[in-house]
């Protein structure tokens, strides 16, 4: 069946089994490798992405749902100015540590950080508590995201726009 | 102590870092194993389904095996493949590759398997006293270094310890990716590992002398470990290699979430029985008797040695002048625990640390007033008669108790119970770990690194120690700078390979840095001595005919270490970290949940090389720790068992509390390890904690609300 999408800001279109799993065609078809398989049950968010603006965990999202739709990767997101700003925070705090969920931080962060900005530590937590990490304790990722508000502050402040 | 950003940050943050899932070659097949679905019996007759081509499979088991049947370990017992006796839930059965995934598992599912099932054993307490369901001989510990006590005028307490399972959960899932090259009769293993060499033994013992060579190298990206890939790849590079060979085509394995957590090694279950003698007035221990049981699961392979360092740090960050401690394995039907982050510690911490509250209440002293009378100070004797050269843990615990405030605490906690509903507490734990293998390990590795130095300056170091999310790569690199003081990038640890890195041992037992980093700042030090220059770059520019070169250095122990195996006595480790740590507590006595709000942690782990990345092992550290505390646990019985991240519960940012770390004496000659002492203390921290919020004595894991409406409802009938 034909999938027609937009994929990371472009169109594409898919003949494929609708049923597969977004995350499998994004690996296999589109080599997109930031999306990455841990737990395959939608519980540790290593396979978020964006879909229609939303993030969700692509191994339990069948390709047929994301027809007419727009998918963006962490691929995607490290190309924005605001991904490249959350990147570069989460290096500064040196926030990562095996690195395998960090693709699925920044797609889930990039959310929040796009739609609220907000420094306050709980609703951080509440917007990044479907994503697991196992190795960081998630306290230099919090850490980042709040270097991210206030650094999007500084520069909303000097009229800069991001 | 500088935190520089680490070198493999931006590349894992955007996704271009490779895991091996990431890797694939032209021709490869998708590999899986087939596993036993009962915990003990025998194999009666295994059915292939009808509607598939057997021909498009290649199949592998116990009879195909060119070389010995035994995964290579401390204790090599165990089989790669079984030849029909099942002693554990998951013990692998075949190794089938196809060149669909899809097909595959659609394969192996349908196919049939007739057991004949026997009575099996999945927990340490069935067959307690029982020999023949006893591993190897007991391992002892005798220390007599204070009078012999009068039991009358002591207070005698006798206590039961347990811990459960705990999975590593590393993000990503075990996998192997194997290629054989006939021409040059070769295997060559990719994969997610802790121990290239390891893994490299595995292979030569299962393929014999059907090749000539094999080489191990690490994928680009190892996501997360914790000890949980230091053993179990040995036998899934094993078989992996073994698939390749029989099909002449790259093989790749990954595993699925779902058979990594029902098939790989966990950390160990343990029963620890305590006896105490401790006079009333003083609260000081006179004496002391520890009990040290791990359940080793189907096999003993590397459970002797987590058993070693179990024993060893039994008596805690205390001085018992008298004291017994004896370590037994127990066989049972699980699949064969074992390293897990703190190795044999956790367990051992989490027994005396409980008991010195538990008898902090019934002599009717405070649990800080126990601790200050029994901690172990400079010159002080180990269980194992080893002096202690510092006096850094009391140092940790005033620290602690001037930063958490501890004892004002304990008291309005005392107090603001008795005024409200919901309920607060506060607990206080000491913690020490050894660095390095235990005894004579280290002396027997004997370790070795490489470095080499390049026409335009470049610095490649070589070790067999990996990356798995340490950050290890960064901080060796750190070590190294220290000494040559050229620009960072310039400096770089290449990725583990056999073929070309020097075996410098496992990434394991908080060793990277301690052993390993030590041993490469001695070499970049003695290059600087050789070449008589304090500008590296500036000499290789002028004496360019010289490079590239390459250095190494072996490791040379203290000759002042002696340790007896035998006896246990001696040096067990060259040097020891150590930790104090505090946890505040609210818990809601409606939901019997406990929730942990702050955790203070003060640790000497001598230097401190990136500041950044020592903070990220003590917070993760102590997160996985919080979570075997609460709520991680494995369902051994019955169905469903775990199975998934749905009925594994693991922390999430929601779970974290406030985190106050310090570290002590960071200016040090020495960077001891770091690793593992996060896991060790704060699940006893939560425990006490517990004692003072709920009122109730639990001397078992996890804290789960269940756990604590049963022993609450059990108190008060």
């Amino acid at each position: 069946m034909k999938i027609n999408f937009y994929l990371n800001g472009k169109e594409t279109s898919i003949d494929t089994d609708p049923m597969r799993r977004l995350l499998d065609v994004l690996r296999e078809d589109y080599k997109l490798t930031s999306v990455k398989e841990s737990c395959g049950e939608g519980e540790c968010g290593a396979c978020t992405v964006l879909l229609n603006d939303i993030p969700v965990t692509s191994c339990l999202i069948n390709i047929i749902q994301v027809d007419g739709g727009s998918v963006i990767t962490a691929e995607g997101i490290s190309e924005t100015p605001l991904g490249k700003l959350i990147a570069d925070c989460y290096q500064e705090t040196n926030a990562v540590q095996c690195g395998f969920c960090f693709p699925g931080f920044l797609v889930t962060s990039y959310h929040y950080l796009a739609n609220n900005p907000d420094l306050d530590e709980d609703k951080i937590k509440w917007a990044l508590s479907g994503n697991i990490c196992r190795c960081t304790g998630y306290r230099k990722i919090i850490d980042a995201v709040q270097l991210v508000c206030r650094k999007l502050a500084d520069q909303e402040l000097n009229h800069e726009s991001i | 102590m500088k935190s520089k950003p680490r070198k493999d940050g931006l590349a894992k943050i955007i996704g271009k870092c490779r895991f091996l899932d990431d890797y694939s070659l032209e021709d490869m097949l998708h590999g899986y194993l087939l596993y036993a679905t009962i915990d003990k019996g025998k194999i009666k007759n295994i059915s292939y389904p009808q509607d598939y081509d057997l021909k498009e499979f290649t199949i592998v088991q116990a009879s195909d095996i060119p070389g010995e049947n035994i995964v290579p370990e401390p204790v090599s017992d165990q089989p790669f493949m079984t030849k029909g006796e099942v002693l554990h839930y998951g013990q692998v059965i075949m190794g089938i590759a196809h060149p669909e995934l899809k097909t595959l598992m659609s394969f192996i599912s349908a196919i049939k398997i007739e057991y004949e099932e026997e009575m099996a054993i999945t927990d340490v307490d069935t067959c307690l006293d029982d020999k023949a369901f006893q591993f190897g001989e007991c391992m002892h510990i005798s220390h007599k270094d204070g009078a012999k006590v009068d039991p009358e005028h002591l207070k005698h307490i006798e206590e039961v310890f347990y811990t459960q399972h705990q999975e590593q959960a590393y993000l990503e899932p075990q996998g192997m990716l194997a290629e054989y090259d006939q021409k040059n009769s070769k295997i060559k293993i990719t994969g997610t590992m802790q121990c290239p060499f390891f893994v490299e033994e595995a292979v030569k013992v299962i393929m014999g002398n059907a090749v000539e060579k094999v080489i191990v190298e690490t994928s680009e990206g190892i996501g997360g470990a914790f000890g949980g890939k230091e053993d179990f790849p040995n036998l899934l590079a094993g078989i992996t290699a073994l698939l390749a060979y029989k099909a002449h085509k790259p093989v790749k394995i990954k595993l699925e979430r779902a058979d990594d957590l029902l098939i790989t090694t966990k950390r160990h279950p343990s029963r620890v029985a305590i006896v105490s003698y401790t006079d009333v007035q003083t609260g000081k221990i006179k004496a002391v008797n520890i009990n040290y049981r791990l359940d080793a699961g189907a096999y003993q392979t590397l459970s002797p040695v987590v058993l070693h360092r179990g024993i060893l740090h039994a008596g805690g960050g205390y001085n018992l002048p008298r004291c017994e401690i004896s370590g037994f394995l127990q066989q049972s039907n699980t699949p064969p625990n074992g390293a897990f982050r703190g190795f044999g510690a956790p367990q051992a911490i989490f027994a005396i640390e409980s008991h010195l509250d538990n008898i902090a209440r019934a002599i009717g002293k405070s649990p800080l007033e126990m601790r200050e009378i029994n901690l172990l100070r400079k010159n002080d004797k180990m269980p194992s008669g080893q002096v202690v050269k510092e006096d850094h843990l009391h140092e940790c615990m005033q620290r602690i108790l001037e930063i958490s405030d501890y004892a004002n605490k304990h008291r309005q906690f005392e107090q603001y119970n008795k005024d409200h509903k919901d309920k607060k507490g506060i607990g206080l734990v000491m913690a020490l770990h050894g660095g390095g293998y235990t005894g004579n390990g280290e002396k027997d590795l004997q370790s070795k690194v490489k470095m080499r130095l390049d026409k335009n300056a470049n610095v490649q170091i070589f070790v067999a120690n990996v990356e798995m999310g340490q950050g290890a790569h960064t901080t060796l690199a750190q070590m190294v700078n220290e000494e040559f003081n050229i620009p960072l990038e310039k400096v770089n640890v290449q990725i583990p390979n056999t073929g070309k890195t020097p075996n410098s041992g496992p990434t394991v037992a908080s060793r990277t840095i301690y052993i390993v980093g030590s041993l490469l700042q001695k070499l970049a030090a003695k290059i600087k001595y050789e070449l008589k220059c304090d500008d590296l770059a500036g000499y290789i520019q002028d004496h360019q005919e010289l490079f590239p070169k390459d250095y190494e250095l072996s490791f040379k122990p203290d000759p002042n270490d002696d340790f007896d195996d035998k006896t246990n006595q001696g040096t067990a480790y060259h040097d020891f970290s150590w930790a104090a740590c505090v946890v505040e507590i609210d818990y809601d006595p409606l939901q019997y949940k406990a929730k942990v709000t702050k955790c203070w942690n003060v640790l000497d782990i001598g230097r401190v090389i990136n500041h950044d990345i020592a903070l990220g092992q003590v917070y993760g550290g102590v997160t996985q720790a919080l979570g075997w505390a609460l709520t991680e646990n494995i369902y051994k019985k019955g169905y469903p068992r775990t199975r998934g991240f749905t009925d594994y519960t693991l922390p999430t940012t929601e779970d974290m509390p406030e985190m106050i770390v310090e570290f002590i004496h960071t200016d040090s000659a020495v960077a001891k390890g770091l690793g593992e002492i996060p896991m060790d203390y704060p699940a006893p921290a939560v425990r006490n904690a517990l004692i003072q919020a709920a009122g109730v004595i639990i001397n078992d894991l996890p804290l789960t609300p269940e756990r604590i409406y049963q022993e609450i409802n059990r108190s008060s009938l």
